[in-house]
């Protein structure tokens, strides 16, 4: 590709979004197969023990400091009000089981960047869409080591830019920020309840 | 300008977002600056500190300085033009005292009292974002001292390569958070360096 093309192409792409954006085409959809499982729903261990939450939101497999630490109090409310443990902190101590959370957000689709290229140039009229995968794991492990759990559950967040109604498995969030934290939500109580079910998980 | 891009930064949106929400940037302004955020330990070091715990009695952190090789990078580091990163409290090599004492405190093992103290100076600091393949350096001495006598002195690297594309909005964002998975990277590598292990042990 010579230099003009490539040029031209990053225009056309700083057109899309900025079209995308004033005309309000940008929606953001959040999977529809994945709920939320309340505490009430999960197993309690007959032995819960303290634990050490580590929690770390990667992209693509890489550490994202500033999601992790934007998500971190989220997470952690989260874990608390399970009822799976007696305490839980970010801080080490004897005695403590650690529980060490991961979000993995990945490309769905790896030719996703086109779609965005056939959007502009048909200027919203033919609509895209594009997906983010996120992949949480749970593994715990017991307060003196011993045998960890692994858990893991999937979702995924939906963005369509232009004029294009919205995924038949998607349900519609009013912000980015709404899908994010939702979809967080869900994902890690699914997570804990897996963990919740596994007989080997508070014996 | 840079409220957007703190939001991004600190947000988990995934590409689609990062795209549209730098889109915005670039057509803007075509330049921006982000903070790095602030040090949290990893699950990785934590795990590797916790194998550690019993056998040493914690730690305290001296001083951390540029080289005059890396001082340069050391208040900021520009890809694609005007496109900074900048430490969260004005040096890189503070910004790597943070994650280390992060990963300690996080682990049990900073103590105000320790007879170990760990001081280290950065003497590389890289970050290009070209179109292909981006990549990342940082590395650092690092010495550990037990009661004033060095046990411990041995420069520790931490890198990154990735594939960097022709288009910024996602391109920066991508170089920013590679370079800011060094800091855990290179706390990692010294965790796990033998020699370093050896002298944290009473």
């Amino acid at each position: 590709m010579n230099c003009s093309m490539m040029l031209r192409r990053w225009l056309l792409c700083l057109v899309l979004i900025g079209s995308g954006l004033l005309g309000g085409c940008a929606s953001v959809y959040l999977d529809s197969g994945v709920r939320e499982v309340p505490p009430h729903e999960m197993r309690r261990p007959a032995n819960p023990a303290q634990v050490q939450l580590l929690f770390e939101f990667q992209t693509r497999g890489v550490a994202n400091a500033g999601a992790t630490k934007h998500l971190s109090p989220q997470v952690l409310d989260q874990v608390k009000s399970s009822g799976l443990f007696t305490q839980v902190s970010d801080v080490y101590a004897p005695a403590m089981g650690v529980l060490s959370l991961s979000i993995n957000n990945v490309p769905m689709s790896d030719d996703a960047f086109s779609k965005g290229f056939l959007t502009g140039l048909t200027l919203g009229l033919a609509g895209s869409q594009v997906g983010d995968g996120y992949v949480c794991t749970a593994t715990y492990t017991p307060p003196g080591g011993g045998a960890t759990t692994t858990k893991r559950a999937r979702h995924a967040i939906y963005t369509t830019v232009g004029a294009t109604s919205g995924p038949s498995n998607g349900v519609k969030m009013a912000s980015i920020q709404e899908a994010v934290t939702t979809m967080v939500r869900q994902v890690v109580s699914q997570t804990l309840s897996e963990l919740s079910s596994d007989p080997k998980f508070g014996q | 300008m840079r409220s957007i891009l703190k939001v991004l930064n600190r947000s988990a949106f995934g590409w689609a977002g990062r795209l549209v929400a730098l889109g915005v940037v670039a057509l803007a302004s075509g330049c921006a600056a982000v903070k790095m955020p602030e040090s949290v330990g990893s699950a990785a070091n934590q795990q590797k500190l916790r194998e550690l715990a019993p056998v040493s009695q914690g730690v305290t952190f001296g001083e951390f300085t540029a080289s005059t090789a890396a001082l340069a990078a050391d208040k900021g580091l520009s890809v694609r033009g005007s496109n900074t990163i900048e430490p969260r409290d004005g040096s890189f090599a503070r910004q790597l005292r943070d994650q280390l004492v992060a990963e300690f405190k996080a682990a049990g093992l900073l103590s105000g009292s320790a007879s170990l103290a760990i001081t280290g100076v950065v003497t590389d600091n890289q970050l290009e974002a070209p179109i292909g393949t981006g990549k990342g350096r940082l590395a650092a001495r690092i010495q550990v001292r037990r009661a004033g006598t060095i046990v411990f002195d041995k420069e520790i690297v931490a890198s990154a390569t990735w594939d960097s594309p022709f288009v910024g909005a996602t391109a920066i964002p991508a170089a920013f958070n590679q370079y800011g998975a060094l800091y855990p990277q290179l706390a990692g590598k010294l965790i796990d360096d033998p020699e370093f292990r050896a002298a944290l042990r009473r």
